[in-house]
């Protein structure tokens, strides 16, 4: 709460108390943080004279702002149509089962966190994972599973 | 403005919706995300028309009505339109029961196995035949889902109170999110996510209480499915009957209708259409009363204490026992103790029978001490709720109006939202908080040093506080000011301090005063009888002054004080350790008709909507039938020609205001003792029952005897919610269970005291908490 409130006071006020502010607050929140944490969207809500309710309804309807709190690597498996059919679906379904994660959330020791895409616009290499901005290419469950050794 | 519809020549005066104007014209058009309260949304699409010259289909709900515009809504191809949308819709909603082949005769015979659950719908749906979709499907012919279902599968949510949510029946017609937002501007409900996503409720999985819902109960009332459902009222089915009166939970005196089924009261909802009115309502108003009507634990018959205990008797044998009691009690040796919720013809029943069978003045009612009697001084004269509306500025002084006086906060927050500054004192954050100006949060023992401040402002006009120069500005200029002081007020040490100074800010500005009550009918028992301070009739109790005491709803003893007789005349019991001679059970409102003096000056009439309760009397029909057994026809004619509205308004009778002990309550915090408690008197009573203590769900709101503070000071202290804490002051030490609330001010821990006495010695003062070590 502190922390999230410091590291916010000058930015709030670099916005005037509208409404029209919600969506940039928020982009800067998760800029800053990673994410938007419960404690964001309160001192937001606070400076606007909104409702937690209201700056949460604006939030969640965007895909781009997330509020769980990201891991230390960030994997993205493509399940656009070229991966998909090239077996995408299996890949999720490892990641899922052998990190003990779900989509959109983060593994107990905060080293990954799981997203699902629709299409990295790379589909003649499918199927394809990203891993903090580095495509892998033609994965399969094998290479999968080496090619996290590489990030703690 | 003439325009056609289905080759009516219609005339409009201003302008309205194509749906408005068809509406006031009786002109029919399906519709389910509309409403009168509400701007146009065309989110359900089933009012579709067709305009000559018009694109498409535009919806009625959100198109202005044109001169000469050409309206048809009603042919076939908006028929089959509407068929589609109403297909759309039941394909997510549980829709077995709207089109079951025995439906006909399961609503004569009821001819269908109940066997189907919720899930499914069938009659288990908590709204049926009430329910706004059921209807349009009937007009509408359906009889097979043209679209595979789906079954969301959410869980139903049961664990707020009042009101259970099963979002599976939601049609995301979005009435409830914005008659929150638009109407009661408290915005708890939002749309949350997007597409088959979408569901609705706070931010994060927050509870209700902590988004700071208020459970006025408008999104229940707008809600046209069975999506909310009130838990009292879930399985009465349709009310038999609405009858008009006054809700007798504070002195708003709200108007109100009586839900009833089967010669019970079964809910109550504001005045208007049952599904159109959102209402002014608070959670008492709404949601209290039937639950209060309904307690299990009433008194169902006379019950006397023979030498081998309580034994149940009738009411002729109970009046002789009363008459034995009576007839050996001289002049001036009865005290009479009343609540302050009783009509005003019970009161004046009250008056004529002390003066002329008990022979006594001693009258009085446990909520008169001299706070309360400094408050009323000023309350009496409070401003009406339009003054509010209309302010040029608003001053709060500890409202704290969660769950009280809604006309009032609403009133505040729409004047606000007009752009009406409004200015909050106190330490509590309440539905109005977040359209404050400025908040004050004042120093604990210098309440009123804001006070000094604005009054020092306004007489040189200097201050080094921009929001106090700003306030003192609007209340000058602005005029038409009100200040409003809530009555958490009169639990403070210097509470009549404040008030003095209120008193001169109001009369310095010319600004009303505007001071609601948690009392029922406490102007009417002014009006009609010279009370007594309870201080001063308690004394006497003490001195052993009394033969009898006589309880008349009201009960402010735990245990049973040294007197010969005591006569407990109520319809809940009495506590424990009283141990009345004889308990009298009586009937509560809606069961008997009377006047309530509503805050606005004029009285208010209402007629019983139900039968009273078992074997119970109304208050007066007691009075009378131990009249007519003592033989004393003067007072039996009298009282029986006090019917409803028979008495004429009079001034309120208030004792004079004698001076108080001070108690100083000390101003600097003390490094031992960091935290500031603020400890209030739980005002939310119905005769002698604790609301919160006689409705779970309302406890559940307003916890009393429990120790409520901030999530980041539990956090400091590891303590979490539910936890017992030891609250430790330089006398007193006392174990309390803690409950974490965000609207609590940092520093600060609230008490809500449901006995009546204050548990420290002065209010507010600074306190350690303490973890109890298992």
């Amino acid at each position: 709460m502190k922390k999230a409130e410091t590291s916010f006071s000058e930015l709030l006020q670099s916005f005037p108390p509208e409404e029209g502010s919600i969506i940039p607050l928020l982009q800067n929140a998760q800029a800053r943080l990673g994410y938007i944490p419960e404690e964001a969207v309160e001192v937001i809500a606070d400076y606007l004279k909104l409702t937690e309710s209201q700056i949460f309804g604006v939030a969640s309807f965007y895909s781009q702002f997330r509020f769980t709190e990201p891991g230390r690597h960030s994997i993205s498996v493509c399940l656009g149509t070229a991966c998909h059919v090239n077996g995408g679906a299996t890949l999720l379904e490892t990641t899922e089962r052998e990190l003990n994660v779900k989509p959109g959330e983060c593994t107990a020791d905060k080293r990954f966190d799981l997203n699902r895409v629709a299409c990295l616009g790379c589909c003649a290499l499918a199927p394809v994972v990203k891993i903090d901005g580095e495509i892998h290419s033609k994965v399969n469950v094998i290479n999968l599973k080496e090619m996290w050794n590489h990030y703690d | 403005m003439n325009l056609t519809i289905n080759n009516r020549t219609i005339q409009i005066e201003k302008a309205v919706t194509v749906l408005e104007a068809a509406e006031k014209n009786d002109i029919y058009i399906p519709k389910m995300c509309a409403h009168p309260e509400l701007t146009p949304y065309g989110g359900c699409r089933l009012c579709i028309v067709e305009i000559d010259g018009r694109r498409g289909y535009p919806t009625a709900c959100t198109t202005m009505a044109e001169e000469g515009m050409t309206v048809r809504t009603d042919t076939k191809i908006l028929r089959e339109m509407r068929e589609n949308l109403l297909q759309l819709i039941l394909s997510e909603h549980p829709s077995a029961c709207l089109l079951c082949e025995d439906i006909d005769g399961c609503k004569e015979f009821q001819s269908t196995i109940r066997k189907v659950g919720i899930t499914t719908g069938c009659r288990w749906c908590p709204k049926d035949r009430d329910c706004e979709l059921q209807k349009i499907v009937e007009s509408f012919n359906i009889h097979q889902l043209t679209l595979p279902g789906l079954y969301r599968d959410l869980p139903i949510e049961k664990y707020d109170p009042f009101f259970d949510r099963d979002y599976n029946l939601c049609i995301y017609c979005g009435r409830c999110v914005r008659i929150c937002s638009e109407y009661r501007k408290s915005s708890v409900l939002a749309l949350k996510q997007r597409g088959k996503q979408t569901t609705i409720g706070p931010a994060f999985t927050d509870n209700h209480t902590d988004a700071g819902c208020e459970y006025c109960g408008a999104c229940v009332s707008v809600c046209p499915t069975g999506a909310m459902s009130e838990k009292s009222r879930k399985w009465w089915g349709v009310p038999e009957s609405y009858v008009q009166s006054v809700c007798p939970l504070c002195s708003l005196n709200c108007e109100i209708q009586v839900l009833t089924a089967k010669n019970k009261i079964v809910g109550t909802l504001p005045p208007g259409l049952p599904h159109e009115s959102a209402g002014d309502l608070c959670v008492k108003g709404r949601f209290c009363l039937s639950e209060l009507v309904n307690r299990t634990e009433r008194i169902l018959e006379p019950i006397y204490l023979f030498p081998e205990g309580n034994g149940i008797v009738v009411w002729d044998q109970a009046i002789d026992k009363a008459e034995l009691i009576l007839s050996n009690i001289q002049t001036e040796r009865t005290a009479v103790f009343l609540s302050p919720d009783l009509s005003t013809e019970e009161y004046e029943a009250v008056r004529l029978f002390s003066e002329k069978v008990l022979k006594t003045s001693e009258i009085t009612s446990s909520c008169f001490d001299s706070n309360l009697i400094a408050f009323s001084r000023m309350a009496m004269k409070s401003a009406s709720i339009e003054t509010v509306k209309d302010a040029g500025v608003i001053l709060s002084f500890f409202l704290n109006g969660n769950y009280n006086y809604g006309p009032l906060t609403l009133a505040i927050k729409t004047a606000s939202d007009n752009g009406v500054p409004y200015y909050q004192t106190g330490w509590i954050k309440d539905t109005t908080s977040r359209f404050a100006r400025h908040r004050f949060v004042p120093v604990p023992g210098e309440e009123v040093s804001i006070l000094d401040e604005i009054l020092k402002c306004l007489k040189d006009g200097k201050t080094n506080k921009p929001e106090i120069l700003e306030l003192s500005d609007y209340l000058i200029k602005a005029g038409k000011g009100i200040i409003v002081a809530g009555p958490e007020m009169m639990s403070l040490s210097n509470c009549q301090l404040l008030l003095e100074k209120i008193e001169t800010l109001a009369i310095i500005t010319k600004s009303q005063i505007f001071m609601p009550l948690p009392y029922g009918n406490l102007k009417g028992m002014l009006s009609v009888i010279q009370l007594k301070p309870f201080e001063d009739v308690l004394n006497k109790v003490e001195k052993g002054k009394f033969d009898l005491l006589y309880f008349i709803g009201d009960a402010p003893f735990s245990s049973r004080p040294e007197v010969k007789y005591i006569l407990y005349q109520n319809s809940f019991p009495a506590p424990e350790g009283l141990n009345p001679d004889l308990v009298l059970p009586a009937a509560l409102w809606g069961e008997t008709g009377g006047t309530w003096a509503g805050s606005n000056g004029h009285s208010q009439p209402v007629v019983a909507a139900a039968l009273p309760h078992n074997y119970a009397l109304s208050h007066q029909e007691i009075l009378i039938k131990l009249a007519e057994k003592m033989q004393n026809k003067e007072f039996v004619t009298d009282a029986k020609n006090l019917i409803s509205g028979s008495l004429k308004a009079k001034k309120p009778m208030l004792p004079a205001l004698k001076e108080v002990q001070k108690i100083t309550v000390p101003s600097k915090p003390d490094p031992d003792f960091p935290y500031v408690l603020v400890e209030e008197i739980s005002p939310h009573r119905y005769h002698n029952l604790n609301l919160s203590k006689g409705i779970s769900g309302f406890g559940e709101l307003v916890r009393t005897d429990q120790l409520m503070m901030n999530p980041s000071d539990a956090r400091k202290l590891k303590i979490k919610d539910g936890d017992s804490v030891e609250v430790v002051n330089k006398k007193i030490i006392k174990t309390l269970p803690v409950t974490i609330r965000k609207n609590i001010t940092e520093g600060f821990i609230h008490l809500n005291t449901s006995n009546g006495m204050r548990g420290f010695d002065c209010n507010p003062c600074y306190v350690d908490i303490r973890r109890v070590h298992v």
